[in-house]
């Protein structure tokens, strides 16, 4: 039969919009190669001998899976616990989370309220932690409103582990192999109670610097790489999809003790005084990262502008002067980090313009420590990190209000254990290949409903 | 020290002196060489360095000169003219990698460090030689200590300018000196090199880099290189100083140090370059020098002591042989002769020393013969003499008895009588004469026992003193002058005395007109010495000479026997007798007695002859 122009034009219409839509839609299969700096070596989320990173909370995102999460937005919502409540009426005030029902772990076993409680306990010895029927009770020896803000975070997912050390987690992806601090490939866990990811594994090799991921990126044999922000701009972004956060990890000057007279209180403050944080964000960061004399980025507080940036070198030389014994202190760094060494180097500088001599180290102990402090983009939570991170408990804040964020914060901060320098976003690098690939605001990379858009057949990938 | 020994040393003498001689000349020979060679080798390394200084200089020139024209360069230079300088940070370093430069600093028209490959920390900081640094823009490379965060480091610079723009962007950029520097020179044997980086004055040690040595070696090195460093860097010129690294002198190294600048001259001294050249060679050819002469040396001097046995054996035994035989006769063995072996001046002299002495054998026999002679005419004519006396009146009286008989027979009863009587007396006199001949030709052995000689005296003085003081005649006053610790000595008393009353009986009869005499005793070592001393006329040389000859006398009458048997007895005692006088001044007796009995070791006869003034017999 004849087909009119009409008719024609109807039928091509019709094959492109299949095509497209065909293009478009998430497929099924493929294998994600992700190549990171860091290397851990154990995927054990409540294993404290690991800092605490954003690769580190990426990975337990994949396998493991909280009682509560953030969505896109930020907000709190279900993960593994359908419901929860605080419930004060008891003789403990204690929190009770619902688990999800007919949760498989990756180890066959279903899930119950007894592994939760287990797993909670071994991230946090010093809760009370019950277990029933369907729900994990949580004792509080105070109100605790945030309980759930802190079991979003990645050392309270939850992890089935068996006596011979083996890990099984609830999330999206099994671990299929593991070779600690080189690589860890994943597989889909089909069982999954969210549904089978679309990728069929993901494979992340650790340890590879900028130029290495770089080079695996532009190669094709990797998919994803996530990369220090001042080394954005090295990327050039024609071909990748690159992702910055929000400024979310705090670069900070963090001392090993807290100051023993008023004298060590003066040198610190004449520390902070003297230090350039302008020059370093824009030079060191390549302007990647916001000058931050505060410990919460004011994207999320709200208040940060209050914490004055600049370097004052006549009052911080006024107040050295005034000290008669100058101490030598010694400023650690991760030698593996790119800028560490910089910046280490740039603060002993400014210090020594400023009379006080500091000394450049990759020594594990020394008096103050160069730290890359990931935060999250819950306020409280973050300042606790950051106490953390510090050695201080965390901080008390009374309510979710700007102004007890504020007192807590400017708190923290006399202290003078830690000096904030700069925030920096984190950074994600994918291939074009890549997509549904949503990158959350709290910085994790968000793989569970990624899908390779690339012919398998014809994978250049080993 | 004996002849032997004599050549012995200087056959030794002469070939250690040959030895050292030569030992010497040859080490100081060598020492002139080696340093000659020291010297050349470092002249050598020197302008080898100075060439490989001017190449790396030449070639870090041209690597600037490449960074500030290539393009990332002349880009961030444009784009500095905007003010846009922080995503060229990094520029430095990654630039000096490409280039293989260590140092590497962009420096703005202001002097303000864009980027540092060497200290990155340091953007936006001044570069504090900044000024002095932009003169040098186009100019050769030159030294220059480049303070980084821990420490300084030197290095070879040079400063380029990107003309890019209004704004001038300098590239200061250089190499390190250090071991990879070093390694280009090409060392002989024996000999390093070091370099010093002066660090200032807030760090007087000094920082080296050894092409050879690991980190402690060379901090060792510093250590014991300090004071040649220091001199060289207080007076800032080439300087050479001996270095010990140990005790063995192998071991020490001859350093030459040269001091390093920067383009400024009045600037203080940046580094020093040190030569050192080992002196083992030449200490291990002195050694073997020392060695060699040494066991030439001994070699020498054992065959010196060969030789001069050898030559003992062929010149001194000879020699030894003739000075025993000389002994044996000078002892009196006039039967001592020497072989004469060969025809040399030595057996020449063994035959004119036998001959000699078989000669003086002959002499002394003639001698003894003429004196026996002599002797004997001597107490013939004595004998004549003393029996003349006597005889003539004999004669007499037997004639007058002969006459009287035969002219006045009446009367020869009594001439008879008379005559009886003076042949009687004569007769009697010769009998004495004949007695005295006869005692003196049979003297006694002595017969020894302790005697004590100051109670003979005693004795013989006691036995005089009526003599002395007899009427007719002058006095004689005797002194006693004794020893009181004189000990007794073996000595015959009888014959002691009679010895002793024949020396006072002479001085007597030589002081006719009075005068003293002295008797005294001496203890001297081991002899016991009598002096019997007169103030008499004295006695003449000559007279000294024959007074103890056998019926010699000075007297006008008398034996002669006196003194003859004096001698004897002092000579059956061991002893001696002497004589000093002279003429008007008295007359002095010495008799020497030994303490000890003894036996004669030559059993020679009295000598006859007199030698001297003060005689001396035995």
């Amino acid at each position: 039969m004849k087909l009119s122009a009409f008719q024609w034009a109807a039928a091509s219409s019709l094959l492109l919009t299949i095509s497209a839509f065909a293009t478009a839609r998430p497929r099924y299969g493929g294998v994600v190669f992700v190549s990171v700096s860091e290397a851990p070596t154990s995927l054990d989320p409540a294993d404290t001998t690991q800092p605490d990173s954003f690769t580190r909370r990426n990975l337990t995102h994949l396998v493991f899976e909280t009682l509560v999460a953030h969505d896109d937005l930020g907000r709190i919502g279900p993960g593994l616990a359908t419901s929860w409540m605080f419930d004060a009426a008891g003789g403990a005030p204690s929190w009770q989370f619902r688990l999800r029902p007919h949760v498989i772990l990756h180890d066959g076993t279903v899930l119950n309220p007894a592994i939760a409680a287990d797993s909670l306990r071994r991230a946090n010895p010093s809760w009370k932690i019950i277990s029933d029927a369907d729900s994990v009770i949580v004792e509080c020896d105070v109100a605790s409103p945030r309980l759930p803000e802190e079991l979003t975070l990645a050392r309270n997912a939850i992890v089935n582990k068996s006596t011979d050390g083996k890990l099984s987690g609830t999330g999206p992806f099994r671990i299929a192999d593991w070779q600690p601090g080189k690589k860890l490939t994943l597989a889909a866990e089909e069982r999954y109670w969210g549904g089978r990811p679309f990728l069929d594994g993901i494979e992340i090799e650790f340890g590879k610097n900028f130029r290495e991921q770089v080079t695996a990126l532009e190669l094709g044999k990797s998919d994803l790489i996530n990369i220090s922000a001042e080394q954005s701009r090295r990327i050039s972004s024609s071909s990748v999809q690159v992702w910055f956060s929000q400024p979310l990890e705090l670069i900070a000057l963090v001392f090993a003790h807290a100051p023993q007279s008023p004298d060590e209180k003066s040198l610190r403050e004449a520390l902070a005084l003297s230090v350039e944080r302008t020059s370093m964000t824009s030079v060191i960061a390549q302007g990647m990262g916001q000058p931050a004399a505060s410990i919460l980025p004011n994207w999320i507080s709200g208040y940060g502008f209050v914490f004055s940036t600049e370097a004052d070198l006549f009052h911080a030389q006024h107040l050295r002067e005034a000290v008669r014994i100058r101490p030598a202190w010694t400023i650690a760094y991760d030698g593996s980090d790119a800028i560490a060494t910089l910046l280490a180097e740039r603060v002993a500088l400014n210090a020594r313009d400023a009379g006080l001599q500091l000394q450049p180290t990759r020594s594990a102990t020394a008096d103050i420590r160069l730290e890359r402090i990931p935060l999250t983009i819950d306020p409280a939570l973050a300042l606790s990190m950051a106490a953390s991170s510090a050695g201080l408990p965390p901080p008390t804040i009374d309510s979710d209000s700007a102004e007890d964020l504020f007192l807590a914060e400017k708190l923290f901060l006399a202290s003078q254990k830690l000096i904030p320098l700069f925030h920096l976003p984190v950074v994600y690098v994918a291939t074009s290949a890549l997509r549904d690939w949503s990158p959350q605001p709290d910085g994790m990379w968000n793989l569970d409903n990624a899908w390779l858009a690339r012919d398998l057949s014809g994978s250049s990938h080993p | 020290m004996n002849f032997r020994r004599k050549l012995l040393i200087v056959f030794a003498l002469t070939v250690v002196l040959s030895v050292a001689a030569v030992g010497l000349l040859i080490s100081a020979l060598a020492r002139r060489a080696f340093a000659r060679n020291e010297e050349e080798r470092s002249a050598a390394l020197m302008a080898q360095f100075q060439r490989e200084f001017d190449d790396q200089g030449r070639e870090i020139a041209r690597r600037v000169a490449a960074i500030t024209t290539s393009e990332p360069v002349v880009h961030m230079a444009a784009e500095l003219d905007h003010g846009e300088s922080a995503s060229y940070f990094e520029l430095a370093k990654l630039t000096a990698q490409d280039y293989e430069v260590d140092f590497l600093e962009f420096v703005d028209g202001s002097g303000t460090i864009v980027s540092s490959a060497q200290w990155p920390a340091k953007f936006g900081y001044p570069e504090p030689a900044f000024a002095s640094l932009v003169p040098l823009a186009g100019k050769p490379a030159f030294l220059k200590q480049e303070n980084l965060q821990d420490t300084s480091e030197l290095g070879m610079f040079a400063v380029r300018n990107a003309k890019v723009g209004d704004h001038p962007l300098y590239a200061i950029g250089g190499r390190r000196l250090d071991n990879n520097f070093l390694t280009f020179l090409d060392l002989p044997s024996g000999t390093r090199v070091m370099l010093y980086q002066n660090l200032g004055e807030a760090s007087p040690q000094l920082s080296p880099i050894d092409s050879s040595s690991t980190e402690s070696q060379t901090r060792h090195a510093a250590d014991k290189l300090a004071l040649l460093i220091n001199a060289t860097r207080e007076s800032g010129r080439e300087m050479t100083a001996a270095v010990h690294w140990s005790s063995d002198a192998a071991d020490d190294e001859m350093f030459h140090a040269i001091p390093l600048r920067g383009p400024v001259k009045t600037q203080a001294l940046l580094g020093i370059l040190l030569i050192g050249n080992s002196r083992r060679s030449y200490v291990e050819l002195e050694r073997r020098i020392q060695a060699s002469a040494l066991l030439v040396g001994g070699g020498g001097i054992l065959l010196a002591i060969l030789m001069s046995s050898w030559a003992a054996a062929r010149v001194t035994r000879p020699v030894e042989k003739l000075a025993h035989a000389a002994r044996e006769v000078a002892s009196g063995n006039w039967n001592a002769r020497v072989a004469v072996e060969g025809a040399d001046e030595l057996s020449q002299l063994a035959d004119s020393f036998n001959r000699m002495t078989a000669e003086l054998v002959n002499q002394k026999d003639r001698l003894v013969q003429a004196e026996r002679v002599a002797a004997w005419r001597e107490l013939a004519r004595r004998l004549a003499h003393e029996l003349k006396n006597p005889l003539f009146p004999l004669q007499l009286t037997v004639e007058n008895l002969l006459r009287a008989r035969q002219n006045s027979p009446d009367q020869f009863d009594e001439v008879f009588r008379e005559s009886s009587v003076t042949l009687l007396a004569e007769i009697s006199n010769l009998k004495a004469i004949i007695g005295r001949f006869s005692e003196f030709s049979k003297m006694p052995q002595p017969q020894l026992h302790p005697t004590d000689l100051n109670e003979a005296l005693r004795g013989i003085a006691q036995l005089f003193r009526a003599q002395f003081q007899s009427p007719g005649r002058k006095p004689i006053e005797c002194v006693l002058d004794l020893d009181e610790n004189l000990a007794a000595i073996p000595a015959d008393s009888e014959l002691l005395h009679r010895a002793l009353s024949n020396l006072v009986l002479n001085a007597m009869d030589a002081m006719q007109d009075g005068g003293t005499l002295t008797l005294r005793t001496r203890q001297k070592d081991d002899v016991a010495q009598i002096e019997v001393s007169d103030t008499g006329s004295g006695l003449t040389p000559e007279e000294c000479e024959r007074i103890f000859t056998p019926y010699y006398t000075s007297k006008q009458h008398g034996t002669g026997l006196g003194l003859a048997i004096v001698q004897s007895v002092v000579s059956d005692h061991h002893g001696t007798i002497s004589v000093r006088s002279q003429p008007g001044r008295g007359t002095t007796f010495v008799v020497e007695l030994p303490r000890s009995p003894q036996t004669s070791s030559t059993g020679t006869e009295p000598d006859a002859s007199l030698r001297d003034e003060d005689v001396k017999t035995r």
